[in-house]
């Protein structure tokens, strides 16, 4: 059996990931214990850097993201969001923790619309959650 | 953040590379049909998951852990170790384009099937497992023992240097015995990013935690002024007759360029090895080797090494609390996430060479001497599941050495470099020198392992154990015991080659023969560079590995044993491999494109079909050979016992 294609995009992305989400996640840790905005600046560029790199495998082998890849995606944003939440009414966060975590949930989320419109046009990107549903009976109006 | 809190992350992390492990494993064995295609994923590796588990594979750990305490300790004595890409790139563009195109030929998916089929030789499948052993145990081992201690500092004592070891031992075998060569290959190309990644990282926080490469410099240039500071930044001399380390005297230190010259041999040695064949051989088609040889290896590997490892070693150097487990020590305090995820690329690499080396070293004893020799009967699933205890056995015996007996252990992993580099006149034989006959091949072999194992510390402990005292010690005239073996070697197989016969070899190497002189043949352009090609070849490892490392010592500076200084920032001998190094890129580019050596090149390949043969009933000759092979084995041991006893220690 050869190695299908699916196993070498998906053996890019784990690559990719080991790399770039593994250093953008030290980098990030690394601003926040320094208190450094531009450290934490820079383990957001390694994130960005590491979907723009999995945008560019996933072009090559003509393919999205996957629906696993799609729901760790979410439930990882999931995740970050609620811990920032937390620390924000817990109180212990610094302005550069706190501007840090916004920067990284705008990128996230600016980032994720541009990817969706510029795969999926704007119109189209907007379909992708307008779930439209048929109702009986209408059409024979 | 507490020690608890930073003990948390390497766990963490050591957590997340098993998931991966565990995925792609299941990946593997599912894609193999369990045992289907468990020893060569079906030849179906794509040419870039080779070129880059061909890289991590050759970089292993060995170039962090032993390269980077290397120049922290002698400083930048050994050149060689830093032309370690290039070294590396030479012989896969020399071999591996032929290597595999024999093997599709012929339907092999080993260097131990190569030999056989070409050689007909049983003395070389023997030679070739015994090296894949040595590196699956030793090589590897010795490398796995020195991660595992350092998890034990890390740890403070909490996980002891055998459970860290059982534990990396663990990892191995759930993926190879699982997955086989497949898995070796898809988790390889993880394993070699995370690796290259480390190496890079590590390097960046060397530069970031001494202020930057000037400054990094600047303690060097201080180092080269103070007593006896010079002699770490210039070779000592082209050659001294000594009598070897630890025999006699040397003036200065025993580093002489004809040392650096025997390490570079042995490095090509790597690229000669069972394991390296193992990948090329289980690779889809020939097109990647080009690429893989000359961007991958000699461009970012080689560049790795001579940046990123020597800046590593230099900071060593300047100040020991920077050497390499000092600086994770301090990581694991200041950045723990930082330490883990680096540190995780150290255990990558050192696993990918260890799985590779697992795997080929079971398949060899298995299916290439145990099957053939002593048991024909052997089903396919029987021998994959033999493989598969095979390799258990090998891990745990690696694990229980690494903890029990480390001296054994660092004499075994010192004899697999050199003993593989003998491995190089077979495979030039194979490839290239059609002159080279079966018995100047077996014989050449057999001279070259006295050579490496008389210059070894295991070849002459065992002698002394047995009462018989060499008068040299290790690397004689200061010349590394690789370059001994193939001193020994080469003198051998030219003088029997010369008079036996160079026709007399059975059907699959003649058609082997026929089949590359009518395949690849190349171009007449290509012709007409080789005599420049060959000039500039021998040039280059004449002044960046060979004697000619004497200029390096101030080619870029003025340095003698009273001090020195640098003329472009950094010390001469860094320069002169930084420059070779990227005339080393050029040199590799040109041999594996213009010259034809490694270039892509697309073809059918259809199995050559030999002449049918009745099968015997082998399993009598088959029980009288492992009842003989019993006796014989007892006997040694007898005799061994009792030589020891009369004249040894």
């Amino acid at each position: 059996m050869s190695a299908k294609p699916n196993t070498e995009r998906d053996l890019l992305v784990f690559s990719i990931w080991a790399v770039l989400g593994f250093g953008g996640l030290a980098f990030l840790l690394e601003g926040f214990k320094r208190n450094s905005y531009l450290i934490t600046l820079l383990g957001t560029a390694f994130i960005v850097a590491g979907f723009v790199a999995h945008i560019i495998v996933n072009g090559l082998y003509q393919q999205g993201f996957r629906s696993g890849e799609t729901a760790l995606g979410i439930g990882l944003f999931g995740v970050l969001t609620f811990t920032f939440i937390a620390g924000v009414f817990s109180g212990g966060m610094s302005m550069v923790d706190y501007y840090s975590g916004l920067t990284l949930f705008a990128v996230l989320v600016v980032g994720f619309i541009a990817y969706l419109s510029t795969r999926h046009g704007l119109r189209g990107a907007f379909s992708r959650f307008h779930v439209k549903t048929s109702v009986s009976g209408d059409g024979s109006r | 953040m507490t020690d608890a809190g930073n003990m948390i992350w390497l766990p963490l992390f050591a957590l997340f590379y098993v998931a991966v492990m565990l995925f792609w494993t299941r990946v593997a064995a599912l894609e193999n049909r369990n045992y289907e295609t468990y020893f060569s994923a079906g030849h179906t590796l794509s040419p870039w998951i080779s070129a880059i588990i061909l890289a991590g594979a050759s970089l292993s750990g060995w170039f962090l852990l032993g390269g980077s305490t290397e120049i922290s300790v002698r400083g930048f004595t050994q050149p060689g170790i830093l032309q370690g890409g290039i070294l590396l790139a030479l012989p896969g563009v020399l071999f591996f384009k032929r290597m595999w195109f024999i093997g599709q030929r012929l339907r092999l998916s080993s260097q131990t099937e190569l030999f056989r089929s070409y050689f007909d030789s049983d003395f070389l499948v023997v030679v070739s497992t015994a090296v894949a052993v040595l590196f699956a145990v030793g090589f590897a081992g010795l490398q796995l023992r020195a991660l595992s201690e350092i998890i034990a500092a890390l740890s403070g004592g909490m996980i002891s240097q055998l459970i860290a070891g059982l534990f990396l031992g663990a990892v191995l075998f759930a993926y190879v015995g699982i997955g086989g060569m497949r898995a070796v290959g898809y988790f390889g190309v993880i394993q070699t990013v995370l690796a290259l990644t480390g190496v890079v990282g590590l390097a960046g926080f060397v530069l970031i935690s001494t202020g930057g490469f000037t400054h990094l410099n600047d303690g060097l240039q201080a180092l080269a002024e103070g007593p006896d500071g010079a002699g770490l930044f210039m070779v000592s001399g082209v050659i001294q007759f000594s009598a070897g380390l630890g025999r006699g005297a040397v003036s200065g230190h025993a580093e002489t360029a004809l040392t650096s010259f025997g390490l570079a041999l042995a490095f090509m040695g790597f690229q000669a090895s069972p394991l390296t064949a193992k990948i090329v051989m289980s690779t889809r088609n020939a097109n990647g080797f080009a690429a893989g040889q000359t961007w991958v290896m000699a461009g970012v590997v080689g560049g790795i090494i001579v940046f990123g490892i020597a800046i590593i070693g230099a900071a060593g150097l300047v100040d020991a609390n920077m050497s390499l487990g000092g600086m994770l020590a301090q990581l694991q305090t200041d950045s723990p996430w930082f330490m883990a995820w680096l540190f995780l690329g150290a255990i990558a690499g050192v696993q990918l060479l260890a799985g590779l080396g697992l795997l080929t070293a079971g398949e060899s004893l298995v299916r290439h001497v145990y099957k053939p020799y002593f048991h024909s009967g052997l089903s396919r699933m029987a021998t994959v599941n033999l493989t598969r205890i095979v390799i258990g056995l090998l891990t745990l015996l690696s694990v229980l050495m690494q903890s029990l007996a480390p001296v054994t252990l660092s004499a075994l992993a010192a004899l697999a470099l050199p003993l593989s580099f003998q491995l190089w006149t077979p495979l030039l034989g194979i490839t290239w020198l059609r002159w080279i006959t079966r018995s100047a091949a077996a014989t050449g072999v057999g001279f070259g392992i006295a050579g490496v194992l008389l210059t070894e510390p295991l070849g002459y402990q065992v002698l002394s154990f047995l009462g018989l005292e060499l008068p040299w010690g290790r690397w004689p005239w200061t010349i590394h015991s690789a370059a001994w073996g193939m001193a020994a070697n080469l003198t051998a197989v030219l003088i029997i080659s010369a008079i036996t016969n160079r026709n007399a070899f059975g059907e699959e190497a003649q058609e082997a023969r026929r089949f590359v002189a009518s395949t690849l043949r190349i171009g007449s352009r290509a012709r007409a560079l080789g005599a420049v090609a060959w000039s500039v070849v021998l040039a280059w490892l004449f002044l960046a590995v060979g004697p000619g490392l004497v200029f390096s010592n101030s080619a870029f500076g003025a340095i003698d044993a009273s001090g020195g200084e640098w003329a472009v920032g950094m010390p001469s001998i860094w320069a002169w491999a930084l420059l070779f190094w990227a005339l080393g890129v050029g040199i590799v580019w040109f041999l594996s494109y213009k010259m034809e050596m490694a270039s892509p090149h697309m073809l059918e390949i259809a199995a050559y079909e030999p002449r049918r043969k009745l099968k015997r009933d082998q399993s009598s000759i088959e029980r009288e050979r492992l009842r003989k092979l019993i006796v014989t084995g007892a006997l040694a041991f007898v005799l061994i016992v009792l030589v020891a006893f009369s004249f040894g220690g």
